[in-house]
Parts: C-alpha cells; sequence; structure tokens
C-alpha cells in the first residue's frame, strides 16, 4: 500500500490540474479581499470592507468548496482510474486502491484548506480594520464547517470510485448540501420527534454557521460532527464495500 | 514440470450468459502456451480473471500453487498485458514506467531503460504516450510487463498494432525471453501464424470452452499437409475417393476443388486412380495447412467427411 501511495503521489505532484485549481483559488481569495480594500479606500461609505464581510463570504460558500474539492479528488479518479487494472493486476487490493487515492487527495485538500484559511486571516489582518472576536469567529466557523466539508469529499470520493458520472455526482452533492434542509423540513414538520431532524442537514448548517457567524454568536457545535462524520461513515462503508467487490476489467 | 497457472471449474457469468464455461487448464513453467479463439471466445475474460481484473463466478485459480489471498505475492512474479495497454497519456514512457517502478517497488531505476531497450523504445522514450502509434503503445504495454522481471508473461493480443517488422521483433523477444530468461508464457493473438512460430502448445478456444489442447509437434503432425485438387466432376471424384478409401477425409469446395486431409503418402496413387476412370485433373497439388485453417476448421466445424 506504501508503494502504491507513493506511486500515486509521484503522479499527483505531475498534474497540472492540481496546481491551476489551487492557484485559482489563492488568486481569487487574494482578489477578492483587495477588491474589498479597494472599495472601501474609494468609498468611505463602502459597508463591506472589513474582515468578517471577507470571511462570510467563505463561510457562506460551503457547496463552492465542496464542488472545489470534486477537482482535487478527480486527480486521482478522473480517467486515471482506468489504470487501476494495472495495479490489480500485480495483486495491488482494490481496497488498498480506494483508500490511498482517497488519503492522498484529501491530505493535499486539506493542506490547500489550510493555506487557504491562513492567507484570508492574513489578508484580513493586513488590509481590514481590527474587528474583536472576527478572526477567532472565522476559525471556529471554519471548524463547525470541517465535518461537512470532509464528508462532501468522501461522497465525492465514494461516487468516482463507483464511476457514477461526473453530473449525476454533482446533482448529489448539490442536493444534499443545499436542498436536504428544505426536504427534511417539508417531510418531518409535522412529525413529532422528527420536526427537528432538519437542523441535522448538511445544508441547514452550512446555513446556521454563516448566520451565527454574521451575529457573532459563533461557538463550536457538536452537530455538524455528527452530520459529517454519519454521511462519511454510510459514504465509505458502500464506497469501500462496493469497490473492493467491482470488476475492474 | 509444475503448473505456473492452473484453474479449476472457472467459470465467468455476466448476468445470464456464461461467458467461461467450467474451465480446467494449465500452464507449465517453461511452455509458451497459445491461446487461440475468436473475438468473444473467451481469452480476455479469462486472462482478466487470471490478472485479479474479473471474479469469477466459480472455480479456483492457482498461481504458482497459491490461490487466494496468498496468490498477492505469486502476482508479483507475473507481468499482466490485457487488451490495449492503459498508461497516462501526459506522461512519457519514462514517466509512466517510473510510476509503475514506485508502485511495483523495483529498487533498480535502471531497469526502466532496460525494459525500454528490450522493446525497442529506448529511442522514444520521451515522447508522449498520448503520442505514440498503436504498436508503440503495444511495446510499452510488454514493456511494463517485464518491468518486475516476472517468471510468466501474460500476453493478450501483444502483435496487435504491430507492422511486420514489429511481429518480428516481438515474436524474437518472446522466445529470446522463454529461453534465455526461462519465462513462461501465456499468450493470445488473432495472428495466428505468428503464434505457430512462437508457441510450444495451442490451446483453442471457442464460445469459453476449449476445443482443442495440442503440442506443438501433435500440431504440426495434424495440419501438416493436405492434397489440393481441381476436377471436371467433384461428385464422381468423391465417390471414387470413397470406394477406395473407407476412411478419407475430404472436403468439398467451391470451383470444383477437392482437398483431402489424409492418405498423403498415397497422393501417386489419388492421381492415378482419378485418370484411370477418366476423371480430367486440372490441378494436383500437395499444400501445407496452416494453423489457422487448422483452427477455423476445428472451431467452425467445417463440412469433413
Amino acid at each position: 500500500m506504501i508503494n502504491y501511495i507513493k506511486s500515486e503521489n509521484y503522479r499527483l505532484l505531475r498534474k497540472k490540474s492540481l496546481y491551476l485549481t489551487t492557484a485559482i483559488c489563492f488568486i481569487l481569495i487574494t482578489a477578492a479581499a483587495f477588491v474589498l480594500y479597494y472599495f472601501n479606500e474609494v468609498d468611505a461609505h463602502f459597508p463591506y470592507g472589513t474582515s468578517s464581510f471577507f470571511y462570510s463570504n467563505v463561510l457562506g460558500m460551503g457547496v463552492l468548496i465542496i464542488i472545489i474539492s470534486f477537482v482535487y479528488n478527480a486527480t486521482l479518479t478522473g480517467k486515471d482510474i482506468s489504470l487501476t487494472k494495472q495495479a490489480v493486476s500485480f495483486g495491488i487490493s482494490q481496497s488498498s486502491i480506494f483508500w490511498s487515492k482517497l488519503m492522498l487527495t484529501l491530505c493535499y485538500f486539506m493542506f490547500v484548506c489550510i493555506v487557504g484559511i491562513l492567507l484570508m486571516i492574513g489578508l484580513g489582518e493586513i488590509l481590514f480594520a481590527k474587528e474583536p472576536e472576527t478572526t477567532g469567529n472565522f476559525l471556529i466557523a471554519s471548524f463547525n464547517m470541517v465535518p461537512i466539508v470532509l464528508s462532501g469529499f468522501i461522497l465525492i470520493h465514494t461516487l468516482k470510485m463507483l464511476k457514477i458520472s461526473d453530473i449525476y455526482n454533482i446533482i448529489i452533492i448539490v442536493f444534499i448540501y443545499i436542498f436536504s434542509g428544505d426536504l427534511l423540513y417539508f417531510v418531518f414538520r409535522q412529525i413529532n420527534g422528527w420536526n427537528e431532524f432538519y437542523l441535522f442537514a448538511p445544508s441547514t448548517q452550512l446555513n446556521d454557521n454563516l448566520m451565527s457567524f454574521m451575529n457573532q454568536s459563533m461557538q463550536l457545535d457538536y452537530r455538524y460532527w455528527v452530520t459529517g462524520i454519519v454521511i462519511s461513515v454510510i459514504a465509505l462503508f458502500i464506497g469501500a464495500a462496493t469497490f473492493t467487490k467491482q470488476d475492474i476489467g | 514440470m509444475s503448473a505456473v497457472i492452473q484453474t479449476y471449474t472457472l467459470t465467468k457469468k455476466f448476468k445470464q450468459d456464461e461467458v467461461i464455461k467450467p474451465l480446467n487448464f494449465s500452464v507449465e513453467k517453461g511452455e509458451i502456451c497459445a491461446l487461440i479463439g475468436k473475438n468473444g471466445a473467451g481469452k480476455s475474460t479469462i486472462f482478466k480473471m487470471l490478472s485479479g481484473q474479473l471474479t469469477p463466478t466459480t472455480g479456483e485459480i492457482y498461481l504458482f500453487g497459491k490461490s487466494g489471498k496468498d496468490m498477492v505475492q505469486a502476482k508479483r512474479r507475473m507481468g499482466f498485458m490485457i487488451e490495449t495497454p492503459v498508461f497516462f497519456p501526459d506522461f512519457t514512457a519514462i514517466h509512466n514506467l517510473e510510476y509503475f517502478r514506485i508502485q511495483r517497488g523495483v529498487a533498480e531505476k535502471k531497469r526502466i531503460n532496460e525494459v525500454l531497450e528490450i522493446v525497442g523504445l529506448a529511442n522514444q522514450k520521451k515522447k508522449k504516450f498520448g503520442e505514440y502509434s498503436m504498436g508503440m503503445k503495444q511495446r510499452l504495454g510488454i514493456a511494463l510487463s517485464l518491468l518486475s522481471s516476472p517468471d510468466c508473461l501474460v500476453l493478450d493480443e501483444p502483435i496487435n498494432g504491430l507492422d511486420a517488422e514489429g511481429i518480428m521483433e516481438i515474436r524474437r523477444l518472446l522466445i529470446q525471453l522463454n529461453q534465455e530468461k526461462k519465462i513462461t508464457i501465456l499468450i493470445s493473438s488473432h495472428i495466428l501464424t505468428e503464434l505457430q512460430l512462437v508457441a510450444t502448445r495451442f490451446v483453442f478456444i471457442k464460445n469459453g470452452v476449449i476445443v482443442e489442447d495440442v503440442s506443438k509437434q501433435l500440431l504440426d503432425e495434424k495440419s501438416r499437409k493436405q492434397i489440393h485438387l481441381k476436377v471436371d466432376d467433384t461428385g464422381k471424384t468423391a465417390q471414387l475417393l470413397e470406394r477406395a478409401y473407407e476412411d478419407i477425409q475430404y472436403k468439398s469446395l467451391p470451383d470444383q476443388i477437392i482437398t483431402i486431409q489424409n492418405h498423403i503418402e498415397e497422393a501417386g496413387e489419388i492421381n492415378r486412380l482419378l485418370i484411370k476412370n477418366d476423371v480430367f485433373v486440372m490441378e494436383f497439388r500437395v499444400e501445407a495447412l496452416n494453423l489457422e485453417e487448422y483452427f477455423l476448421g476445428l472451431v467452425e466445424g467445417a463440412g469433413e467427411k
């Protein structure tokens, strides 16, 4: 498995899409900060030239971050997946392939996320006026978002490994991370004991997280982790079990 | 001799379609075994099951005497090339092989240049795989199968896409690997005449069933010769032949042609028999049957007497 991870790392580091996506993300973050800074400088009444507004842009784009994670996962699970048959022929188990690709792409994605957060905090601190507790709240909000975003990444990985087409993959992600809360609310609203079930939906949690940040009432919440872990475990259980039994040829 | 590859009642079903019927098959150490069959006969399915790309519906596979989880180590002694080789199109031959060298734990980097040299791609190693011709892709596939210095090669249609010179080179290479490195080879191809020159054993497969399994010696005997006749009256010729030789095996073909598969040594007497009975013989020659004709005869059940 170690050799397989090393070889996939060799491949990953030679993927242009990895560098391109990372560069675009960092450029957009930087550009957003400088645009807000510029308007704040030229217009004394510009209301959005604050670090909290700057941070809220990222916190409000949970689904976009999950879709960006799709690109990172696809670096090893896109067309390259056809090469797995060579690895299987050499005796590398399908289980090792599934977990190796997940671990490697997840590590790179998390690394980029951490650098992105640090870049944002750096830009926020340098370009905008100091706001008490904003950075701390942003870190708490980011921490709450982690399980939701990771569950999205893991779900994408499972769907990619099971060769679900990209369009269905995106539709499933959009449904779960944008519409699931509304659906659960609609279905369970009149059933006692279940009428607050929608609060555990990832879409509801992403919205709540943003609202708490905007209201400056941010606090760590275990429910994000419950939702993230449940989605991740189900996706991994189905993905690993199905992919391991799947015919590659 | 010991079996490098062995299968016991191996079957594969796709939905309700049983593409491989219970298959008991083995490849002995040191052999070059040719698996011959038309498209859809089940050759690639067998190879994919051997490599682990497909899971057999029933039955067992033993590689170097190991099965199940123990087979993992045995697989590392094998080199597979199944169907069209797949590589990263944006990688050069060197990068592609480096990826697999790392994956397969091959310690020496120089092995990459060695295998590229062996398959004749040393001059094209910096070209991207996506720019390779079909023949070059096949060669790189063979290079990959040789990368981990295997004891057994399983090659599915390795000659596909190669030009005449390339075919000769690969044929020479396979014989060399077998004789000098003692590598056992299981190979399939549609270019049957090429296998006739390479293989030491021939296994014919039709609709997932092995229909014939012969040594090169036996095949050469079986396919050695036939008498080719062109006569004015094929009906009368057939009557005369059947009357004179009870066990005669012949085929009546269009254009007044008859081919006789046995009694070759009595060609002169057959000729005399026909002339004596006023059959006008326009052509009479003894010709060698090639493997392809033999194979087609077997798998199509061509009308012999």
